[in-house]
């Protein structure tokens, strides 16, 4: 299980919900569902903060 | 290889492939009309050349026989005798002319022999003009003289003109022969080319086609939400593997859309229950 992928999901939904949680799926092409089977790797990861540092810009105002 | 520049290539192979085939059907071209001309100034004209000397020698002959029968008269004898002389003189310069043209071998001796026995034939001629001349207009002795001397040369040309005949007839034959083979090549190169660039065509084409059918029974699965078990797997770095990643993300924000309803009326029906 990709704990790290996982947080980034929750972190976004605490944050903006459904709405935030469907952009970042988007950003990434993985899913909530997906990330539980994906890896923990590097460049899962550094995928998800840069998609992550995105959707937090764009729903802050 | 991206769509765009995989079709790029291609556009440009068959540009490549139909000049090259232009080229080479413009070069066979050139080539069969330096054959035709080499066989319309070679064997051809010296066919006609052949003819010419034919006519002339049979015009020799007339000739001699109009001074011999009108040579009573001195008017007439001088007019056929200088008539004579003069076809004499030009069948001679033709045939040694021809001679040095004909490159077929055969044809060759057979024109030395007449040139040859033209200039035999000239002495006789001369004696039986001189017999003439003496015997006061005495045709018959000088036709004695003269009496089946002109068979010989006669029959020599005759031989002449066949041999350079066949000679014609055989390399019209060559460039049949040529210009058929060149046909044939003609048409498997453009055949050959034909087949490559359909082939390669449909390669192209076949290969965009399929991948946009993946790419539609995805489209369509996703817009029925049906996303269940849904893999969007474009592998490659083209127009179509881009678009298959940007389905890739529609696919996750619907799978998370799904998620966050399923969970919302999971909660509605919760709520709905401790009521």
């Amino acid at each position: 299980m990709a704990a790290q992928l996982v947080n980034f999901y929750e972190r976004i939904g605490q944050a903006h919900g459904a709405l935030g949680r469907m952009k970042l799926a988007m950003l990434t092409n993985v899913s909530s569902a997906q990330a539980k089977n994906a890896a923990d790797s590097q460049e899962n990861i550094q995928k998800f903060e840069k998609a992550l540092a995105q959707v937090l810009s764009e729903l802050k105002g | 290889m991206r769509i765009s520049k995989k079709l790029s290539v291609f556009f440009a192979g068959v540009i490549v492939a139909f000049s090259v085939l232009a080229v080479t059907l413009i070069m066979q071209l050139r080539t069969q009309a330096r054959q035709y001309d080499a066989l319309l100034n070679s064997p051809i004209h010296q066919m006609e050349e052949a003819r010419v000397v034919q006519v002339d020698f049979k015009k020799q002959v007339q000739e001699w026989k109009d001074t011999l029968l009108r040579g009573h008269n001195s008017d007439d004898l001088a007019n056929y005798t200088k008539k004579f002389h003069d076809m004499e003189s030009q069948v001679h310069t033709e045939a040694e002319a021809l001679q040095e043209q004909v490159t077929d071998p055969e044809a060759r001796q057979l024109l030395e022999k007449f040139v040859n026995a033209h200039t035999t034939l000239r002495q006789k001629y001369a004696e039986a003009y001189k017999a003439y001349l003496e015997g006061n207009a005495d045709f018959k002795a000088a036709d004695r003289i003269m009496r089946g001397a002109d068979r010989a040369p006669t029959d020599l040309f005759d031989a002449v003109v066949a041999r350079l005949n066949t000679v014609t007839k055989e390399s019209v034959a060559q460039q049949r022969q040529a210009t058929s083979k060149g046909s044939k090549v003609a048409i498997a190169t453009a055949g050959g080319l034909l087949f490559l660039v359909g082939f390669f065509g449909f390669l192209i084409v076949r290969d965009i086609l399929a991948r946009l059918g993946r790419l539609k029974q995805v489209s369509d699965r996703l817009a029925k939400a049906d996303v269940s078990g849904l893999v969007v797997d474009m592998q490659g770095s083209d127009e179509i593997a881009e678009f298959g990643k940007s389905m890739r993300g529609v696919h996750a924000a619907i799978e998370e859309l799904l998620i966050a309803a399923s969970a919302q009326s999971k909660a509605q029906a919760a709520g709905k229950g401790q009521l």
